[in-house]
């Protein structure tokens, strides 16, 4: 009932400047924490839809990953062997760690720098790939995975490609 | 007279006949004797044996913050057969207190490292992990257990074997072996006149074989270089043999080479050899930890392995062991008392569905054929490979139990009675890294035969429909709110036939949105949509998420009638539950030679095949499936708040029941039909669903939670109509992601929404001045 009296009421006072057109949508960037069908009063109110860069947009919540204590140390032993050119090694220490945190975008990364340093530059940018795509919420990180597609490119002296991919590692730490 | 002038005149002649028989015999022994002597050195000094490439299931991983209760530790333990003590001394035991587990861990060597013993101490709550320390006192992150060994790659005519080094037995075990089998081995040249004798004696007043007077060397020879026959010439060439590796041999060599060469038990067409396997197949662990009763077990068995088989025979067996410790007491190998306390414990058999170094058939033969591309078949089976496959035998065990009472219980369920038992596989998977981690290839999941999980090529029914969405969703044209047309549908097809689909219900549904034609798999509505965005593009679909197979250019394809196996079908969908990833299935992680040296690792490789935008609209509205498709039923068994994406197929006239579909962290395939493709009765729901469900809710599983990809927006839409609506306005509302640009018409009544964002601030302001 009170919904009705608020519709009601919004029309009446938006009436008057509404043109009847198409319907749109507010270009509302979701907010992350929100569960479905979550109180609608609970929303925080919609952000100006001004052309971006104009005006800062709401900080969205940032969900930086961080590894696990046992993700941490099977990174740690994979540098270790990295360094020693033991890739096979390093590669199978990191993907012990994503056995347990399937999801972590830093140990995609930690894959695809091993790929890298291996040789394996399309298996890099594809790690890589699969990291941007788990960090969308994690700017920081998406920024270093971003990179990493950068120096895939460049190590196969695909420059071009390579600064569009450095422009959006850029254009994420910029955010 | 004229005989004798005779004989005297031929006497020289008889002389050289003879001597010339004779030195022609002579000739013939030696060059025999050079013979046999030739057949035992070149095969036992060269490799003596052939060894069987060991196969091991996956390692269990303890770490901080791991789900493992410290219940689920212990049987962890206990699976892998390590001993509960009062006191830790030696690897492969372990203490418990409550919340708290001592281990020592086994020496292995892991394709990556040597893990050498060290004492763990585990504190774990229910709800799971809470710290580990080695013996020093200091944090131990993370520590992976010795793996289960779960089979072996054996040759042709069956023979599989663990070797074990002299060290790595019971000193209690040849010892043991003496007193029964040859009381004389440590002084006999080969054979043991007297024991023959003795045992000739015996049998001729029994009328029968009661005893055996071979050496241990000659029954190695017997079981080493000839066949079963028993014949007199075989015993000859037996006991000459058993001279001669006597005299070339060590008695040690020859102990040693017994312990790993005989026979000791069958496990269906697999012959049990050796002591080292036979400890796996009997009490699930290495020989190395046996413990006396076990030891003397083992001896017994040796002189019938089917008729004092434990399993079949224990009371037999076990009259025989405890012969066995009283024969080793009398002659001063154990002490009395020693004996005593030893026949005392049960038989101490794992039972053959537990036993490590259980018997996967269809997740071995996986294994095989991965294999078979890098390595000859002589390789697998004779240059003791260690190979470190991805199963996990909590899940495969989950999955072998589910599809076994599902089956019956659907069996049960129907009035007629079939001749053939009704079929089924399960297939899961890991989709980010695309491992295996359980394949089950049939009802009765021990037997090895036809893999259906690999070979049994079916109709795939709805199972295609998610490839027709993506197809659809990838071009960009549609998203989950299109609206698409369920009306008769006809196709000319090229000889003047006519092609008429109809819905499973025959009704049509007019127009519908995307979403709502896949989750309730509108038949209808997929086929215009397959045939709007083109049928080469679908097909290309296919082999874009890694069908690797030409598919008939064919209309019917878009309703399903493709022969898929259902590995395949867990390839096609792992992508989808992968985020558009690309990752080719794998069974193997690495291989090591016999030497232990890496040959060769099987790392993860992805490579981006479909949008992940679309491919989160396609998961999105294959969770409405579950929520209120043909998957809803599921509900009932799954955690509640879990979140899982699947789809159902059925075949034409029920012949094949399927489901797929994946969580955060498993990809499940379930097929269910009759090997000789008869109809069923079973729809993908009313069959699959069942056995998918149970298994998904038995894996410690994780919420389909990936992040929504760029360029979408969460917006609340109707189910029914794909009009746009809000929670409280609107038939049916869901939420789903659809790209930025799109608008939607408004649901009735739910008009306002152009005003939706100021709407909202006014209803806060409305309400501040009511409160």
């Amino acid at each position: 009932m009170r919904k009705r009296i608020g519709i009601v009421l919004t029309m009446a006072v938006l009436g008057a400047c509404a043109t009847p057109g198409p319907y749109e949508t507010p270009k509302t960037p979701p907010t992350p924490e929100q569960e479905p069908g979550a109180p609608v009063e609970t929303q925080p109110g919609s952000p100006p839809t001004t052309i971006e860069g104009s005006q800062p947009l709401p900080e969205p919540t940032s969900r930086e990953p961080v590894l696990g204590p046992a993700s941490r140390a099977l990174v740690d032993h994979a540098h270790v062997q990295l360094a020693s050119k033991n890739y096979a090694v390093a590669a199978g220490s990191i993907e012990r760690a994503l056995r347990i945190e399937p999801g972590n975008a830093l140990l995609w990364i930690e894959l695809a720098k091993v790929r890298q340093a291996e040789g394996n530059y399309v298996q890099a940018e594809n790690l890589a790939r699969k990291a941007i795509s788990m960090s969308i919420q994690a700017p920081r990180t998406q920024a270093r995975a971003w990179q990493l597609v950068a120096d895939t490119y460049r190590a196969r002296g695909k420059n071009i490609e390579a600064q569009e991919a450095e422009e959006k590692a850029r254009s994420l730490t910029r955010r | 007279m004229r005989i004798s002038k005779k004989l005297k005149k031929y006497r020289r002649q008889i002389w050289t006949g003879l001597a010339l028989v004779f030195g022609v015999s002579l000739i013939a022994l030696i060059v025999w004797i050079f013979h046999l002597d030739r057949t035992i050195t070149t095969q036992f000094e060269g490799r003596r044996w052939s060894l069987p490439a060991q196969v091991y299931a996956e390692p269990t991983e303890l770490y901080i913050g791991s789900a493992f209760s410290a219940d689920e530790i212990e049987r962890e333990l206990k699976r892998l057969g390590y001993r509960r003590v009062q006191e830790l001394e030696d690897p492969g035991s372990y203490r418990r207190r409550g919340a708290e587990i001592e281990l020592i861990n086994r020496r292995f060597r892991f394709w990556d490292a040597l893990q050498e013993p060290q004492k763990l101490t585990i504190s774990a709550t229910a709800s799971g992990i809470q710290s580990m320390r080695n013996g020093r006192g200091e944090d131990v992150p993370i520590f992976r257990l010795d793996p289960l060994l779960i089979g072996s790659i054996f040759p042709i005519h069956g023979e599989d074997r663990i070797i074990v080094r002299p060290d790595e037995v019971s000193r209690l075990l040849p010892a043991a072996l003496k007193v029964v089998e040859d009381r004389k081995f440590d002084s006999h040249h080969g054979v043991d006149l007297a024991a023959i004798l003795r045992a000739a004696w015996v049998n001729l007043r029994a009328g029968e074989i009661q005893q055996g007077g071979s050496t241990l060397t000659q029954q190695l020879v017997k079981s080493y270089f000839l066949d079963s026959r028993r014949t007199f010439g075989r015993k000859i060439e037996e006991a000459m043999m058993a001279v001669l590796l006597e005299i070339h041999f060590e008695k040690q060599d020859l102990m040693n080479a017994y312990i790993n060469e005989i026979y000791l038990g069958q496990d269906g067409r697999r012959a049990i050899h050796g002591f080292g396997l036979a400890s796996q197949f009997y009490f699930g662990k290495p020989a190395a930890e046996l413990q006396l009763h076990e030891v003397a077990l083992l001896v017994a068995i040796v002189r019938g392995p089917s008729y004092y088989d434990p399993r079949r025979h224990p009371k037999r067996a076990r009259a025989r062991r405890d012969l066995v410790l009283k024969l080793m007491a009398e002659h001063g190998v154990i002490s009395e008392e020693q004996a005593e306390r030893a026949i005392e414990r049960p038989l101490g058999v794992v039972s053959s569905s537990t036993r490590a170094g259980g018997y996967y058939p269809a997740f071995l033969d996986l294994v095989r054929r991965t294999l078979r591309r890098d390595y000859r078949e002589e390789d697998l089976t004779e240059a003791g490979l260690k190979i470190f496959s991805t199963l996990s035998p909590y899940a495969q065990s989950k999955a072998e139990e589910a599809l076994a009472q599902e089956l019956e219980r659907l069996e049960k369920a129907r009035k007629q009675k079939r001749e053939q038992p009704l079929q089924g596989v399960v297939v899961i998977t890991r989709p980010q890294n695309g491992e295996v981690v359980a394949v089950v290839g049939g009802r009765d999941a021990g037997f090895e035969g036809f893999n259906r999980a690999l070979d049994a090529k079916r109709s795939i029914g709805s199972l295609v429909k998610p490839v027709i969405y993506l197809a659809a969703l990838e071009t960009g044209r549609y998203h989950a709110a299109s609206i698409v047309e369920d009306g008769p549908v006809e196709v000319k097809l090229s000889n003047t036939r006519v092609w008429r689909p109809q819905n499973i219900s025959e009704e049509f549904y007019g127009p519908v949105p995307l979403v709502r034609a896949l989750a309730q798999s509108l038949n209808l509505a997929t086929v215009r949509l397959g045939l709007e965005v083109g049928l080469p593009e679908v097909l290309g679909e296919f082999q874009k998420l890694g069908l690797e197979r030409e598919l008939p250019q064919l209309p019917s394809v878009l309703l399903g009638a493709i022969d898929v196996s259902p590995f395949e079908v867990a390839q096609l969908y792992n992508a989808f539950a992968n985020g558009g990833f690309d990752a080719r299935l794998r069974a193997v992680r690495a291989v090591l030679d016999s030497e232990g040296k890496p040959l060769k690792s099987f790392g993860l490789e992805v490579s981006p095949v479909a949008d992940p935008a679309a491919v989160y609209q396609l998961n999105q509205m294959l969770v409405q499936v579950m929520e209120r498709g043909s998957g809803r039923r599921a509900r009932s068994y799954l955690p509640s708040g879990l979140v899982v994406a699947g789809k159902s197929g059925t075949s034409s006239d029920y012949r094949d029941s399927w489901f797929a579909g994946f969580s955060g962290s498993h990809l499940v395939v379930v097929w269910i039909g009759y090997d000789d493709n008869t109809s069923t009765g079973l729809t993908g729901s009313s069959g699959s669903l069942s056995v998918w469900s149970r298994v998904m809710s038995a894996l410690h599983t994780t919420s389909l939670n990936a992040p929504m990809p760029e360029g979408l927006e969460e917006r609340w839409i109707e189910f029914g109509t794909g009009l746009a609506a809000r929670p409280g306005c609107g038939e049916e509302v869901i939420r789903m992601p659809l790209p930025l640009d799109v608008e939607l018409p408004p649901a009735e009544g739910c008009e306002v929404g152009v005003f939706d964002s100021i709407g909202e601030r006014a209803r806060k302001w409305w309400r501040g001045i009511v409160r």
